[in-house]
């Protein structure tokens, strides 16, 4: 024990200055988080999505892909499954077209309808697409089918959000 | 289609493209059967939201319609009422979805198609394999619809 004894003055400010801190850290540390906010966000994989699909696996046929991620919806939080025709193409190039239809958004599948073999189908209004995902002419849609960016990392198959397609 | 503000201003634009209403129905009734009905108002429920998406562009989802337990024939003649309105809207083709069994020995009286489904224990499945079970149902289904339309188109 020190013989220097604490005055009453000294205590006060100590604890003054002390609490004082903590009531100033507590307004700061928010602030500070909300600035560096963006920064830390740049960490997660960004708005990819893994699939369970290896690359390796893919072929030149149309598969199906499944793959679930959150969205926010007001307040309600839920989780999401999007599907994804994913094949390789003659160049060796993975393509990963989203099934919903430019029509009205029924969902279309691969070689469904036995009169248009090697063609997406969509079975609201007959619909059909390319394997390319072009629309073919004739039929109730007017644009290609929508594109998954993908990215690939480890051998799996990542995917990001469909956007519509630039003409080619 | 579902019953919301959006899907109905787009329905109000491609109305001539959408010619089918699916109409859940949801049984409701308390004490001992509280639990069953409740299974099965779920499942219809995630039943039908499954099936408006595959076909969002050609049905609506109308809201589903809740009944007690035993008042199955007073509800039919309300059906009668909603064929009707529907029809006049454009909407020829109704498909009812429910699991309460009790609709299937009333099935000629309805003027739309009853699609029956018995309900699974949902309770007990974690999220994933839940949606698999659901979807592996609404593909059985799928057909039917198709088959109604091909009817109509004549294809």
């Amino acid at each position: 024990m020190s013989k220097h004894r604490v005055s009453r003055r000294q205590f006060l400010n100590y604890t003054l200055t002390g609490v004082g801190g903590f009531m100033a850290a507590g307004m700061l540390m928010p602030m500070v988080r909300f600035a560096v906010d963006p920064v830390l966000k740049a960490n997660a994989a960004g708005d990819f999505t893994a699939t369970k699909l290896k690359v390796d696996d893919i072929t030149k046929e149309p598969e199906r892909v499944d793959f679930t991620f959150d969205q926010k919806d007001a307040w309600y939080e839920s989780e999401v499954t999007n599907t994804a025709w994913v094949y390789k193409n003659e160049e060796g190039q993975i393509v990963a077209l989203s099934p919903v239809c430019k029509h009205l958004g029924c969902v279309v599948a691969w070689n469904t309808d036995k009169k248009n073999p090697n063609r997406f189908f969509c079975p609201c209004h007959f619909g059909l697409y390319e394997k390319d995902g072009a629309n073919v002419p004739g039929t109730p849609p007017l644009a290609r089918l929508d594109e998954y960016p993908y990215k690939v990392k480890d051998g799996i198959l990542y995917l990001g959000k469909a956007k519509p397609r630039k003409e080619a | 289609m579902k019953w919301i503000s959006t899907d109905i201003e787009m329905y109000l634009k491609a109305a001539e493209y959408v010619d089918t209403a699916i109409i859940p129905l949801f049984p409701v009734a308390f004490g001992d059967g509280m639990k069953e009905s409740s299974a099965k108002t779920e499942f219809s429920g995630l039943l039908s939201g499954l099936l408006e998406r595959q076909f969002r562009g050609r049905v609506i989802l109308l809201p589903g319609i809740p009944y007690l337990n035993g008042s199955e024939d007073s509800l039919i003649l309300q059906l009668e009422e909603w064929e009707k309105v529907l029809a006049e809207g454009g909407l020829k083709h109704v498909f009812y979805i429910t699991s309460d069994i009790g609709w299937k020995q009333r099935e000629s009286r309805l003027g739309g198609s009853l699609l029956w489904m018995p309900s699974l224990p949902l309770e007990h499945m974690d999220e994933a394999s839940k949606m698999s079970v659901l979807e592996d149902q609404a593909k059985q289904l799928m057909p039917l619809f198709a088959r109604k339309w091909e009817e109509l188109d004549g294809v």
